[in-house]
């Protein structure tokens, strides 16, 4: 598998304060990745590193194999908030795409801008949310980029908005074959749209992989209280709580867990994710669990 | 790029243009009248007697109007840098910063530093077309006026002159950019680029514009007949100043010295000059005319105008050059 993105040692620091540091990643070519961690896990500090508009620090990045400088056609980046120029018309945004951008494809803008009922003649300003992000992101994938990088995108929207958005980005990815990063807070929105996740805390991957793959592996164990550590080889133990008789364990095992003193449940993404936040020492319910 | 820039300047860009026409229909309008009493008021190709003249002819062409169109088109020019600093060159880089769009922006396909340089390009050069239409106008029409009254020699009016307003009003809008992305915010960069500007308004003209020719000194007996201001203090010291030497001159110095060399501060015969002295006014000429005084003056004489004009706007054009390349380094590396 190639990489979109490969990371060693990235750091970034503005003044005093440090906004990534030392993270280390792979993110596959290919795929709809989310990226997902707590507020100030470094989310939006990797995105802007990959598209250029940061430097690093310290550390190496490289992007579709070569380091990152804004203005490439390569990439497609939708940044938080999704900006976009309040006193332009969304026309004018498209004839600033094509202006701005040699593969700019205007039949999709066109398409994409008839689809959402968006008015031509209407200024940006005026747009709600769900529209002004939809309308960056037309910006984004009409430039035709392999790498389309999304930064919460869906972050300000309402459900409604949310889920059309999503469903847009996902047929783009799904017709195109185009790599897309996007990061989150929120477990729910990927869960959507990603086929891979990487959970990013504190600027460590706590762990990556297929979402189908982290589901069937990840097992909830119940039963009698023991110690975590005999539960023999393959089983990596992410979170363990107990109580006087009882214990209740999040395991990653590659081989189905048979033992019948165990009671076994399947986990949904967003346990998963929590349990790799626990283990990451973060209240992660607090801030991952916001669920709208 | 330059679509994008148009696209977003060209609200700005036709207030410019209407503001331009405006005055030069206005001052075109009003000029055949003004140059004709210029013509016979004989001031125009006067050899001499030229001070009368030039009174007459000001108190004539001092219509409600003509006063009017004086005074906006030399204030159009001295206000021109800070405002296009303040309304063009702050918000440029800043509002984008605010408001994020230059996250949209620069991921599209085009370097920060072809941005920039178009933008500064494309409006500076509106800006300089702007000064440039203004100023040929307004010198062209006040230069009866300018005859009549200071000269345009002069600090008050070299500024809103000939081709140093392109100078400035660039310098204005180049300032503004750079402050505007160093603070990154519209409001505040708006403020501190008006700060800038007035400052820079003032030190040049008086600190700066006299070391970019070399002024003429000039030292002649001291004339009594020539005094122009007189004080006598109780301890019988005395200030005593001639008239400037040349007309129409920017007049850097002009002290009295006496028989020593050092400024002449007396003491005086109080039996000869002060209110106790019987002979009078003419007396008291008389009395200085003997003590050996000498008038020295420096000044730069009024065909200096062009030559320094041009020396100024170069000076000024070099500094908005540099002011110019650390906006488009500072876009490249630092900003994000």
């Amino acid at each position: 598998m190639t990489d979109a993105v490969t990371t060693t040692g990235l750091t970034k620091r503005y003044g005093r304060r440090t906004a990534l540091s030392d993270c280390t990643l792979n993110i596959p070519a290919g795929h709809v990745v989310g990226l997902v961690g707590p507020n100030g896990a470094g989310k939006s500090t990797l995105l802007q590193l990959t598209c250029g508009l940061l430097a690093p620090t310290e550390g190496r990045i490289e992007v579709l194999g070569h380091t990152p400088h804004t203005g490439s056609p390569r990439l497609g980046f939708v940044a938080q908030d999704t900006p976009v120029y309040g006193n332009l018309t969304v026309a004018d945004h498209l004839r600033f795409g094509a202006h701005l951008n040699p593969g700019w494809d205007k039949a999709l803008a066109q398409r994409r801008i008839a689809e959402l009922g968006l008015d031509p003649s209407q200024r940006a300003g005026k747009l709600s949310g769900g529209q002004r992000a939809q309308l960056a992101l037309t910006l984004a994938i009409a430039k035709r980029p392999e790498l389309l990088l999304l930064d919460e995108p869906v972050a300000a929207l309402d459900p409604l908005a949310r889920r059309e958005f999503l469903q847009g980005l996902m047929s783009y990815a799904a017709e195109n074959g185009t790599s897309v990063v996007m990061s989150s807070h929120l477990v729910a929105d990927l869960e959507r749209v990603c086929d891979y996740l990487i959970v990013l805390v504190a600027s460590r991957v706590r762990v990556h992989g297929d979402v189908d793959e982290l589901l069937g592996t990840h097992h909830r164990l119940t039963g009698p209280r023991r110690d975590p550590d005999t539960l023999g080889p393959g089983r990596e133990v992410v979170q363990a709580s107990h109580t006087d008789v009882q214990s209740t364990l999040v395991v990653r095992s590659t081989a189905p867990v048979d033992d019948p003193s165990w009671t076994s449940d399947r986990l949904d993404l967003e346990d998963i994710v929590l349990a790799y936040m626990a283990q990451a020492g973060t209240h992660g319910r607090d801030r991952v669990l916001e669920k709208r | 790029m330059i679509w994008l820039t148009w696209r977003q300047f060209r609200v700005q860009a036709w207030v410019a243009a209407v503001f331009a026409v405006a005055i030069a229909a206005a001052l075109a309008a009003t000029a055949p009248h003004l140059f004709d009493l210029y013509q016979s008021s004989g001031l125009a190709d006067c050899t001499s007697n030229c001070g009368d003249l030039a009174d007459t002819f000001v108190i004539q062409a001092g219509t409600r109007l003509n006063t009017i169109l004086y005074g906006v088109g030399t204030a159009a020019l001295l206000l021109m840098p800070a405002l296009v600093g303040i309304f063009w060159g702050a918000p440029m880089v800043a509002r984008e910063l605010e408001t994020g769009t230059h996250r949209l922006v620069w991921n599209q396909t085009v370097s920060r530093r072809r941005w920039i340089l178009t933008k500064l390009i494309g409006i500076g050069l509106t800006t300089a077309v702007t000064a440039a239409v203004v100023s040929a106008v307004v010198t062209w029409w006040a230069a009866p006026l300018d005859d009549g009254r200071a000269g345009r020699i002069s600090p008050e009016l070299f500024s809103a002159r000939g081709v140093v307003p392109i100078g400035y009003a660039a310098l204005g809008f180049a300032a503004g950019v750079l402050i505007g992305m160093l603070l990154r915010r519209s409001i505040a960069a708006m403020a501190v680029t008006l700060l800038a500007i007035v400052l820079v308004q003032v030190a040049v003209p008086f600190f700066v514009r006299e070391h970019l020719t070399t002024p003429v000194s000039s030292s002649t007996p001291f004339d009594p007949e020539n005094i122009a201001s007189l004080g006598i203090s109780e301890d019988n010291t005395i200030t005593v100043h001639a008239a400037s030497p040349v007309e129409d001159a920017w007049e850097l110095s002009n002290v009295t010295l006496g028989p020593d060399g050092e400024e002449f501060e007396g003491p005086i015969d109080p039996a000869k000059c002060g209110p106790d002295a019987a002979g009078g006014k003419r007396e008291c000429d008389r009395y200085l005319g003997t003590l050996n005084l000498t008038q020295k003056s420096t000044y730069i004489p009024a065909d200096r105008f062009w030559s320094l004009q041009w020396r100024e706007l170069g000076l000024l054009l070099s500094v908005t050059a540099l002011l110019g390349l650390a906006s488009v380094w500072w876009i490249s590396r630092k900003v994000a």
